[in-house]
């Protein structure tokens, strides 16, 4: 049995829901961070004292977990519900495979260290 | 010498390699464990390690003078450097003692005099008439000293403002330069400011006065003390010095921001403001009608604009700034929380501003209606550029509403005492358009103007001062002790009420020949800045990396990535 490594990359706002809806789904733990970047649109408009200026970095929370393989098609359907509003922006989900867990605190390996 | 040169430079040390935040904190301010891996590092050891380290640093050094007070060469040196030393407090002790007993004779020259005619009639039994000290009003007093207090507050709100129209980078060099230009203000208008302002000489330049020696008890014809009318005047010229630093923001070496402080503070506003204020400046001669600026849209803000303007064109733009008809956009300010907070702490001190140029707490109707006048051109001022805008972006922009608000306190500064509330009314209204039309003008010129000051100072007070010409009523003459001397040869009236254009043609030239002569002048000193002494504008490297870490050796938010 596989462990895969889900990164979501989602709109600040979306956490809280996410990390809601999650908690009913299941899951051993998460790491989150602030991040920015852009898409396809390399960025959004703004305006500053009526002219517009190009922000290219916008603001993202990315959201990490590490799941066994069994939970990757519910953790990403929640995911995806949560934090899908139809608009350029909802971000990315890349998953990949994990070579090894360890548990610090215990040592141990593997899927009992999730 | 190229030897001498590249050893000299290869020592000075790199900013950016020397100076990042986090590298020398001793405990990490961030919620994770530091990247700076400390072998033993544990939640308890981590406090007890940062307190013990001081003690053992002071330990040592105790150790090692001890050490070397046991050889005898040390020991002689260490007696001729105390030596030294005491030495050079006495001779500072001496120059402490010397000066003011220099100066001690000459203050209070017409009290000191009349108190010795006394104390020597007294004695010689003959019944000499003692003549009164002159009148101090207390209340006037009192009344120039709190306005004077509140005048000063403004600089924190330009301190706020100017820190939130600037980057991150910035913020440390724009707060650290408004302290600094209090100070220098303070210390140059005591020396000779309010000397060539204040004093009398000729149309252009007082000639009494000068490190407020042999002043009078009051100035002016309201009683007030006159320290405190020169604690007044002061804040006044502190908040010219610091309109000018607004247009400057994020490439001016910090060198360079003490020397044109020098020169606005010390030689631009005391002389040009001479010219309106002055007991004899040569505006207020000028006939029909003279000119008239009740508390300085002209002589504080248009000076401060134009210079502000000057250093912008001299500077260039920030770097990586592109305009909007180049294809770029404005670089926005970075905390619009501190930016609008202190736009209205602005507003609050403004109530100091323009009611305490009465002068007098006696002509209490005055200050009412120029309280009043004040508060309704903010209020137009605030809401008209609003509007104005909306319909470009769909937007309701924040700082526009800031810098149209403050438009209007600066064309009100003025005409205040002169118009009516209505009259107020339209000119904070029409003062909040020409900011969005100045703010356009500097995007399509070219000019690089992070806070708006040259829109909200220097074209805002060309337009109020204009303004008086034409909504000043007719009701009210000049400004006395009890209140506004409304004689048919003294009252103010602008066109609208049938005054003619005189009064509008006085205004124009007092506004030109002062707001002209502030450009030229500031041109010529920021050029003279810029390439006799090359301190005007920073490096690329110390733009880039930014102004509090080149400058000043930090950043205004080490727990957070400067932008």
């Amino acid at each position: 049995m596989g462990i895969k490594r889900i990164e979501a990359i989602i709109r600040p706002e979306r956490l809280e829901p996410l990390r809601v809806q999650l908690e009913a789904v299941g899951y051993p733990g998460m790491t989150v961070s602030e991040t920015e970047g852009h898409g396809k649109q390399r960025g959004v408009e703004n305006s500053f004292r009526g002219n517009i200026y190009k922000t290219y970095f916008i603001p993202k929370v990315k959201v990490v977990l590490t799941v066994s393989e069994k939970s990757v098609k519910a953790i990403v359907d929640t995911i995806i519900e949560v934090c899908k509003t139809g608009k350029p922006g909802d971000g990315k989900i890349f998953i990949t495979d994990v070579a090894e867990v360890i548990r610090i605190r215990t040592e141990e390996k593997g899927l009992d260290a999730l | 010498m190229a030897q001498v040169l590249h050893l000299y430079g290869s020592r000075k040390l790199h900013a950016a390699s020397i100076r990042r935040p986090g590298v020398y904190n001793v405990v990490s301010p961030a919620p994770f464990p530091s990247i700076h891996f400390q072998p033993g590092f544990t939640e308890e050891s981590g406090i007890k390690r940062a307190g013990s380290s001081g003690l053992a640093q002071e330990e040592a050094v105790v150790k090692r003078f001890i050490e070397k007070f046991k050889d005898k060469e040390q020991r002689g040196l260490f007696y001729s450097l105390l030596g030294g030393k005491m030495l050079g407090l006495l001779i500072l002790y001496g120059v402490i003692l010397a000066v003011p007993a220099y100066f001690n004779g000459h203050l209070h020259a017409d009290v000191t005099p009349t108190a010795q005619a006394a104390t020597a009639a007294a004695p010689a039994a003959a019944p000499a008439v003692v003549p009164d000290p002159p009148y101090v009003n207390p209340i006037n007093t009192m009344w120039v000293l709190v306005t004077a207090f509140l005048v000063f507050f403004m600089q924190a709100g330009f301190m706020f403002l100017e820190a939130g129209f600037a980057r991150t980078r910035e913020t440390i060099n724009v707060l650290l330069s408004g302290i600094v230009d209090t100070c220098l203000c303070g210390l140059l208008f005591y020396a000779w400011g309010f000397a060539w302002m204040f004093g009398s000489g000729n149309g252009f330049i007082g000639n009494q006065y000068y490190f407020l020696q042999n002043i009078p008890l009051t100035y002016g014809s309201c009683g007030v003390a006159t320290l405190a009318v020169f604690l007044f005047q002061f804040a006044f010229a502190d908040t010219c010095s610091t309109v000018t630093t607004g247009a400057m923001v994020g490439r001016t070496g910090f060198v360079g921001d003490l020397i044109y402080s020098v020169g606005v503070s010390g030689f631009i506003y005391p002389i040009l403001g001479h010219w309106a204020w002055g007991p004899d400046g040569w505006l207020n001669n000028i006939q029909p009608a003279a000119f008239h600026d009740f508390a300085g849209s002209t002589v504080v803000h248009t000076i401060g604009g134009m210079v502000a303007l000057a250093g912008a064109i001299v500077l260039g733009p920030r770097l990586g700034r592109k305009f909007v008809r180049d294809g770029g956009g404005p670089m926005p300010g970075h905390d619009m929380t501190i930016a609008a907070v202190g736009a209205v702490i602005l507003w609050f001190g403004w109530y100091g501003f323009n009611p305490g140029s009465t002068l007098s707490a006696m002509d209490f109707i005055g200050i009412a209606r120029v309280a009043t006048n004040t508060t309704l051109a903010a209020c137009a001022g605030g809401l008209t550029p609003l509007f104005y805008l909306y319909p470009r972006l769909k937007k309701w922009d924040c700082g526009i509403s800031i810098n149209g608000f403050l438009g209007g306190l600066v064309a009100i500064t003025c005409p205040c005492y002169w118009v009516s509330p209505l009259g107020a009314i339209i000119i904070g209204a029409v003062a909040g358009i020409v900011v969005v039309w100045g703010v356009d003008l500097m995007e399509h010129l070219r000019i690089d103007d992070p806070v708006g000051a040259w829109p909200v100072h220097g074209l805002c007070g060309i337009w109020g001062t204009w303004s008086l010409g034409l909504l000043a009523t007719g009701e009210f003459g000049a400004s006395t002790t009890t209140g506004a001397d409304n004689s048919a040869g003294s009252v103010v009236t602008g066109l609208f009420y049938g005054g003619g254009w005189h009064q509008f043609e006085a205004q124009v030239i007092g506004n030109a020949a002062i707001g002209g002569a502030a450009f030229i002048v500031g041109l010529l000193l920021m050029y003279a800045v810029h390439y006799l002494t090359g301190t005007l504008r920073v490096s690329k490297e110390g733009e880039m990396e930014g102004l509090d870490l080149h400058e000043h050796g930090g950043v205004a938010y080490p727990e957070m990535v400067t932008r």
